[in-house]
């Protein structure tokens, strides 16, 4: 047939075909340039990283990976256009590794009526239910993701302020308040946290709406603070967390701040300065940069795919990423020894083990479990805290060593599997 | 009898009906027949990628085409469009989840939507001209944004919404090989409704709206009347584009149609040539296939001797981006009246070759 392709590449592809032809085409969409660039960097950094090693490695059992990064800016419509082309007939990818919520949840129909596993970056409880048994959330069969889900992950921060909030002895309610973009990112947790929140005895205050771009949130700051906010969640990302953290510093507020998975971490620490000070986030990986765990070994070569002099410092979105893309190797491993790589194989692959780690990520990524009735993944949540003890210039590398900024681990809360928790 | 094909030297035409014939030969009529055939047969022979760009082009010339005929013919200035585009989306997803419209009427009934909404904005424009104008545009472009994110009955808010696949008697158009037939339908059924348009009365009553409004005003021409109309009708073309873009994609986002959307719309049309409808669809080709051709050619640079020699590595996806900034900047400045009439340039060459003088 005839594909009037522009020469040039064309040529290319003809010469280079003959080698890439047993090649498995995997999509990875990354959001380098958009509203969550600031951890979609990392993270991307840490799946392609991951795939690079593998394919250096050999590849899954002898076939390469040929992996095709493409930044979609946050947007919608350019991740719908993009799947588009990476499902077309000739090289249908084998799964894709995605990102962000609204375009996970804009794709997760056409994933399930084309059978392509999508492992995304968004932890949305709505896309962890692959039956729809659960009744609060359409059926996301081909629907992963390496984490706790964002709503159990507020769950767990939130019980863990109970219990702070009585430790410190303070009198009455305490003040939740959910903070955050108008976006599904930050809106996916907001019914869950604060029906959890409701149960627990906080006073539910007004949702606080901040933009997921940095900017002056003053504003957001001062209401926050006049509302006698304890507890405040923080839907966003680093980048604006960082710009509000700052406002609420120099507004004064006295806010217990519970950002999520996305919404601090090393790099954030280091440039919201003494303002991220005593913020707690969930942190998906048993270990993080600097600490003792065997997988770390693994993460450094890895690591070394992009940053051949192994200097960078990895912050934990990196190592995330790595886990996240490990297992969907593992499981397309598991097809191709089963049947052949193709969607529904590759979507079994995630089934055939419990409480599973992919070989040498031990003590990094947290052992997961997925059934075909359930996409929770994991139900542990590890707590950390933010800690920053002076002036953070220089490399965060550098500071982390000096421990001017620390994460230091306050919780881990395992909670339980409970049915009403499930797809919200 | 090759002269029957070709015009003749000197004007013979000797009726207002040989005067606005859109095809002045029968040659140039068949031209475009046998090219509609041609990529009637684009999707036996050419991948999803193609047929998708493709695509792509069709729904964002019909938007396209109504605001060359707001600020081509009319002279208005519009850089709200892109949130008409977005309400036709809207609009015709709406229709067919909430009340069961099937698609095939959904989307001109979206286009008619779009129209009313289109009219409302358009009244600022019977007042206001230049710089005026286009802040008021602005204003129409954030509160219809706005809009969208917060009327969760209507768009799903900032979630979206989905949108069903186009379907006639049952049978969906829901890959890209059927759907391209219903772009290409509707991309010549606009494009002949706009031609149409600029012989009749009112076109021309745009015309002179846009060559002198007081002369225009002078002749008789209701001003007010016009200049709103004018935003009804680009609003219309707009909310038709929007209809078969959320049709395509099956999916309805607030995200899609931001200023920078609407600014795009302003630059197909200025390079493809302000007031020529063919123009749209050049000018339109272009902004969609620029990008990425300098995807091409990044691909085929990356890792070649040139990366190497520059060291330009993750620095070349960027360099794409400013690239595409720059062919624009550069069509701008040695080809200022746009495609349309460089081609012109081109069948002039041939037609006088060798006297070009």
């Amino acid at each position: 047939m005839l594909r009037p392709v522009s020469l040039v590449p064309a040529l290319a592809l003809a010469l280079a075909l003959p080698a890439r032809a047993a090649d498995v085409p995997i999509g990875h969409l990354a959001d380098q340039s958009g509203a969550t660039s600031d951890v979609g960097v990392p993270y991307a950094q840490g799946v392609a990283d991951a795939l690079a090693w593998i394919n250096r490695k050999g590849g899954v059992g002898g076939q390469k990976l040929a992996v095709e990064s493409v930044d979609y800016g946050y947007q919608v419509p350019r991740a719908v256009a993009q799947y588009k082309k990476w499902t077309s007939g000739r090289d249908k990818v084998a799964a894709i590794q995605g990102w962000g919520t609204a375009d996970t949840e804009a794709l997760s129909a056409f994933v399930a009526k084309d059978e392509v596993p999508y492992i995304s970056g968004s932890y949305a409880a709505q896309v962890s239910d692959p039956t729809g048994a659960s009744g609060k959330a359409k059926a996301a069969p081909y629907n992963f993701f390496y984490g706790p889900t964002y709503s159990d992950a507020l769950r767990a921060m939130l019980l863990w302020a109970a219990e702070d909030w009585k430790a410190k002895g303070k009198p009455g309610k305490p003040k939740y308040v959910h903070m955050g973009g108008n976006h599904p990112y930050p809106n996916s947790p907001k019914e869950a946290g604060e029906a959890m929140a409701r149960d627990l005895g906080f006073e539910v205050l007004p949702a606080i709406v901040f933009a997921l771009a940095p900017g002056d949130y003053t504003a957001q700051c001062l209401t926050a603070k006049n509302a006698g906010a304890n507890y405040a969640y923080l839907g966003n990302t680093g980048g604006s967390n960082i710009s509000l953290l700052k406002s609420c510093k120099a507004a004064g507020a006295d806010i217990q701040f519970m950002g999520n998975v996305w919404g601090m971490d090393e790099n954030a620490a280091k440039a919201a300065g003494e303002a991220a000070d005593g913020v707690v986030f969930p942190v998906r990986t048993a270990a993080v940069t600097g600490g003792s765990a065997p997988g770390l070994k693994t993460i450094a070569e890895i690591s070394k795919e992009s940053d051949p002099n192994g200097t960078v410092y990895r912050p934990v979105h990196y190592l995330s990423g790595v886990c996240a893309a490990l297992y969907m190797v593992e499981a397309i491993g598991w097809a191709k020894d089963n049947g052949g790589i193709a969607g529904p194989n590759v979507r079994k692959g995630f089934y055939q083990k419990k409480n599973w780690v992919p070989a040498g990520m031990e003590g990094v990524c947290v052992p997961s479990t997925w059934s075909e009735n359930d996409h929770r993944g994991m139900m542990t949540v590890s707590i950390y805290r933010a800690r920053v003890s002076g002036p953070t210039e220089g490399a965060i590398a550098d500071l982390m060593k000096a421990g001017t900024v620390k994460l230091e681990p306050v919780k881990t809360v395992e909670l339980p599997r409970k049915p009403d928790w499930f797809g919200w | 009898m090759a002269t029957q094909s070709l015009i003749p030297a000197g004007d013979f035409r000797a009726s207002y009906a040989a005067d606005t014939t859109i095809f002045p030969t029968a040659g140039s009529r068949y031209a475009v027949l046998a090219g509609i055939a041609l990529l009637a047969c684009a999707p036996l022979v050419l991948d999803r990628y193609w047929l998708s760009l493709l695509i792509q082009i069709g729904y964002f010339a019909v938007a396209a085409l109504g605001l060359n005929i707001l600020v081509g013919f009319t002279g208005q200035i519009s850089i709200g469009h892109a949130a008409f585009f977005g309400f036709g989306a809207f609009a015709s997803a709406w229709l067919s989840n909430t009340f069961s419209v099937p698609v095939f009427f959904a989307i001109p009934l979206a286009g008619v939507l779009t129209t009313a909404v289109g009219l409302v904005f358009g009244l600022p424009a019977a007042r206001l001209k230049g710089l005026y104008l286009a802040i008021a545009t602005l204003a129409a472009q954030y509160i219809l944004q706005d809009f969208f994110a917060r009327a969760n009955w209507f768009t799903g808010g900032v979630a979206g919404t989905p949108a069903e696949a186009f379907s006639i008697l049952g049978f969906a158009f829901d890959t890209d090989q059927r759907y391209f037939y219903v772009v290409l339908a509707y991309l010549v059924l606009t494009f002949v409704l706009a031609t149409n348009l600029m012989r009749s009365r009112d076109g021309r009553a745009l015309v002179a709206v846009r060559d002198h409004y007081l002369s225009a005003e002078m002749m008789g021409i209701n001003l007010t009347r016009y200049r709103t109309l004018s935003f009804g009708l680009s609003a219309f073309f707009a909310g038709v584009g929007g209809g078969l873009y959320a049709h395509y994609l099956q999916f309805v986002s607030v995200e899609g149609f931001g200023i920078l959307l609407s600014i795009q719309f302003l630059g197909m049309i200025i390079i493809g040539g302000l007031g020529s409808i063919m123009g749209t669809l050049m000018g339109t080709a272009f902004m969609v296939l620029v990008p990425e051709a300098m995807g091409w050619l990044t691909d085929a640079v990356k890792g070649s001797a040139v990366d190497r020699a520059l060291a330009l590595k993750d620095n070349l996806s960027f360099l794409r981006e400013m690239a595409i900034g720059l062919v624009i900047v550069l069509f701008l400045i040695f080809e200022p009246d746009g495609l349309a009439h460089r081609w012109r340039q081109i069948k002039a060459y041939w037609k006088l070759y060798p006297f070009s003088h």
